[in-house]
Order: structure tokens, then sequence, then C-alpha cells
């Protein structure tokens, strides 16, 4: 009988060095991290119930105060209305910035440097462009908060446009050059059909998480229900805050569930991917982009 | 003689014009009309800004001059919000591995634990971050405590989102496997689906240290610990030449971390 297996010799098993130093180093940087941090332990026992108190004050006690309702949604509606200015400006400025920032569409050296301009400009939170440019510019209130939530999202958004345009299907490109159409009917009927869907809907999903931002601004005077949560939150007039706190949480799922809805509808509805490729999820983009 | 009718050419009807293109385009201008107005929304005025941009030009001059004696001052700072973004990405990205689990169909043991998970999830992710810090510096108090406990939560709710949505996507050939062979939940999980979306745990949890050092310019305005107080506390006595200094320090370091990042996820993933 003779044994199949040839009496070789195992393999060596590749080095595990590189990857346990890289983790040995990983947990000794999150050692130092955590126990240089001032944090006082005692404070960390305290927290569950500081925040059930809070809770307690907030939702079951006396609030949530009803009567301030109409302020909180006051608050909110310039919140939204902040976001949806941001995302138009971020979306206006930011599909050219795209076609730019596309190495298939521009020329290498162009796009390098609009994508390292697009880069620098996402490295900036909205809060800091608020305070930094806009706020001394259009002077306090929501104009302020607007363009810094544009600006910013100029930047994320021009990332992800020019991605999605870097992977579109040659083939309506050559036809429509092939057929004679200039530079901008190519970029118009060979680009444009087949990444707009995908764009749109980043432009909804960038429109979610500007409202998330737009509700910091009015900590700083940039407009929107910031203000009313520091505010309430401040002065500990708890009863007020939870409604606020409702009224946060409840608009920003309202509006999350119909844009993911319209983002499904706009994706899948039209047939966007020729592909067959699985549709990627806005939020593993930015992940990748990022 | 007339063409057999088979070969005439016919033109395929046009299909029927969809209305939802124009209704989201109407929706669309009327939205941003009521949203620019003066009356119903914020107001914004091209022409005035143009003029408000001379008057803000001696901001922005100054701005444009950082005053690099301030610059000694910002380092502790700037540590501690270094710090603040590991300690809440370690801890959150831990808390988001079994609420992902629970929040995915795939893994999730039944339809209430799923129900309720992503409920909760979807509230969590609703709160702005700057709201769990204010929230965490009225429960505890100024500090990074607050800043560590609000971006734990904001973790959370970014990472079992997108894990939780990998896990759905997940090739069930090992799972079938895994029960075939008499594994139980737990082990179904730990060995048919946790080794599938490991990189995708890495990579988000990159993503989401990222996002930190970002936040903690936020939640440090009211209070919660790091570069943000700072900031704020600059801006409020309009420093603008200390403002521009940490302006400039922050995105140095943001752009540092995200070079760090991509290539540490080029290693890993």
């Amino acid at each position: 009988m003779t044994d199949a297996r040839p009496a070789g010799v195992r393999p060596q098993p590749p080095s595990r060095a590189p990857r346990n130093v890289g983790l040995v180093a990983a947990s000794l940087l999150v050692l130092w991290a955590a126990l240089t941090l001032d944090i006082d332990p005692a404070e960390i026992l305290e927290l569950p119930g500081g925040v059930s108190r809070l809770f307690y004050e907030m939702f079951l006690e006396r609030g949530p105060d009803w009567t301030y309702l109409d302020d909180a949604l006051e608050g909110m509606l310039e919140s939204l209305q902040i976001a949806w200015v941001g995302t138009v400006i971020g979306a206006a400025l930011s599909l050219p910035l795209g076609f730019f920032g596309a190495k298939n569409v521009s020329s290498g050296l162009v796009s390098t440097v609009v994508r390292q301009l697009l880069n620098a400009i996402r490295a900036f939170p909205e809060i800091v462009l608020a305070i930094a440019i806009f706020i001394p510019i259009a002077g306090l209130g929501p104009v302020a908060g607007a363009l810094a939530v544009g600006l910013h999202s100029v930047g994320t958004l021009g990332k992800l446009s020019a991605e999605v345009i870097e992977g579109i299907d040659p083939g309506p490109v050559e036809a429509a050059r092939a057929a004679g159409g200039r530079t901008l009917q190519i970029q118009r009927w060979g680009v444009l059909p087949q990444v707009l869907p995908e764009i749109i809907a980043f432009w909804l999903y960038r429109f979610e998480i500007n409202i998330r931002a737009a509700a910091v601004l009015g900590v700083v005077g940039a407009g929107g229900i910031g203000f009313q949560l520091q505010q309430t939150i401040a002065f500990q007039r708890y009863a007020l805050a939870g409604t606020a706190i409702l009224v946060v949480v409840g608009a920003t799922i309202a509006v999350d569930t119909v844009s993911g809805w319209l983002r499904r509808r706009i994706i899948e509805g039209t047939g966007a991917r020729v592909t067959g490729e699985v549709v990627e999820q806005p939020e593993l983009a930015e992940v990748r982009a990022a | 003689m007339s063409l057999p009718a088979a070969t005439r050419s016919v033109r395929p009807a046009k299909p029927r014009p969809s209305l939802a293109v124009p209704i989201g385009l109407v929706l669309f201008v009327a939205i941003s009309w009521a949203s620019l107005s003066e009356e119903f929304g914020i107001g914004l005025d091209i022409g005035a800004l143009i003029e408000d941009f001379t008057r803000g030009a001696g901001i922005l001059g100054e701005l444009l001059t950082p005053n690099w004696n301030f610059l000694p001052r910002t380092v502790e700072p700037m540590l501690e919000t270094f710090q603040i973004a590991v300690v809440a990405a370690v801890i959150g990205c831990a808390v988001a591995l079994p609420v992902a689990f629970l929040a995915s169909r795939v893994t999730s043991p039944n339809l209430a634990t799923f129900l309720v998970d992503r409920s909760l999830l979807s509230v969590v992710r609703a709160m702005p971050d700057f709201l769990y810090a204010l929230v965490f510096v009225a429960a505890v108090s100024i500090g990074p405590l607050a800043g560590v406990a609000a971006l734990v939560m904001f973790n959370v709710g970014v990472v079992a989102k997108l894990l939780s949505e990998t896990v759905d996507g997940v090739d069930t050939g090992p799972i079938e496997a895994a029960r075939a062979g008499g594994a139980n939940r737990s082990q179904t999980v730990r060995w048919a689906v946790l080794p599938q979306v490991l990189p995708n745990y890495v990579a988000y949890s990159l993503y989401t240290f990222e996002l930190n050092i970002r936040a903690s310019a936020v939640i440090g305005i009211v209070g919660a610990g790091g570069i943000g107080n700072q900031l704020f506390t600059q801006y409020r006595f309009f420093n603008w030449s200390n403002v521009s200094v940490i302006v400039v320090e922050l995105f140095l370091f943001v752009f540092a971390i995200e070079l760090l990042s991509i290539w540490l996820r080029r290693r890993l993933v």
C-alpha cells in the first residue's frame, strides 16, 4: 500500500510576529489612554444613577412639558431647513467637482488636485467651519449654519460622486464619442444617466446626516434646535428638555424612514446597476471612501 | 406589392411618463424656496452675504495670522481629545458587537429580540452626539467622562447599524454547516458568522475612530472635555488668532489620523 500523500515537509506557517507586535502596541496605547485620562473612578459609578435620574425628570416626573412643544418644533424646523439648504449647496457644488475628481473623466493631475481639496474640506467639522469662517462673515444665525453644513457636504459628496463616476461602464461614453458628442455632451448623455440615481441617493443620505450635524449648530449661535436643547439642559429645565429631545428623535426617525424608502426606490426602481451588482448602502460607501 | 406585415418596423410605444420625477422636482423647488425665504425659512440672501464678506474681512484677516505662541497651551486638550476618542472607540465597538448580532435577522434568536434591538438602535442613532454630551455632562459633571460616554453611545449607533447590515448579507453556507455539525446559536455566530464579518468590523471600528476625532470638537463645546472646550472659549472671547491655531491643529490631526487609518485598513482588511 502506498501513501498517496507525499512525505513532504509541512510549509512554515507565516510569521505572526508583526501582528502580535501590532496588537501589543495597540493594547498599550489603549491602556495609556484609559489610565491617564482625567476621570474620577467614583464618577463612573455615578453615571447610571445620574442618567436614570435625568430620564425620570425629563419623561416621567413632570415632563415632557407639552407647552414647550411649539418652541421645540420651531427650532427643529429651523434645523431641518439648515440641513436642507446645506445639502442643496453641497449637492450643487459637489456634482461638477465629482466629475473633475474622477480619473476616467478628467485628467490625472486635475483629479488628484480636486480629490485633495475635497479631503481637506472634509477634515473640518461643520461646527469649526461655522465658528472660523461663516459666523464672522454672515453673523450669528441659521445662514451661517447652512453655509457651514453646505461646505462640509461638498467635501463628502464630492468624494463619493467621484468614486461613483470612476465606476461607470465605459460603453455609453464610447458610444457618445463615436457618435460625435462633444465633451460636455459625452458627460451629459454618457456619464450622468449612469451615476445620477446613486448620487441622488447619496444626497438624501447626506441630508439625514446633516440633520444630526445641524442640531449642534445652535450651541454656537448658528441656528436650530441645538439652542433649545442646550438652554433647557444647562438651566436644568428638564421637563422642557424632554419635549425637545422627543421632537429631535421623532423628526430624525421620520426623515430617516422617508429618505431611506426614497433611496431604495431610486436605486432599485430605475435599474441603475446594469452590472447586476448588489446595491451598495451609502453608509458602506462612506466607510470605503473615508 | 406590399411587404409582409411582420417585417414592417413598428416603433414600440413610449413608456408612459412617470409622475414621480415632476412631483419630486416640484417638491424639491417648493421646499428649497421655503427654506431659503426670509418669511418661512432661514433667509439666505446672496447679495447681503457678499456685502457681509467685506465686514467679516477683518476677522478673516485675524484668522489668517495665527498666534503660534498659543500652541503650547493647546497640547494638553488635544491629547485629551485623542484619549477620549481612543477609549470611546474601544468601548463603543466592543458593545456594538453583540448589539449588531441581535439586530440582524440572520443571527437574532427571535423576532421580538430583533425588533426591540432594531428600534432601540434607531432611537440611539437619532440622537446627535452633542445631545449625548449635554445629557452626560448634566448627569455627572463637566469633563472627559461625559465625553467618553457620549462618544460610546454615538459609536454603538454607527458600528451596530453598519455591522448588522453586513451580517444580513453573509453567506449562509457556513451557518448551515455549523448547524448541521451540531453547533448551538453562539457557536454558530462565533465560527460561521464572525469570521465572515471580521474585516468589515475592523474597517468600521477604524472609521468610527476617525469620526470620534472630528466629533470631539463638537462635544467639547458643551463641556465634555478635549480641544472643543478650548476652541469654544477662544471663540467666545473673539481671540480669532488663537481660534485659527486650534483649527489648523485640528485639521492636521484629523488628516494624520485619516492617513494612518487608511494605511491600517489596507494592511488589515
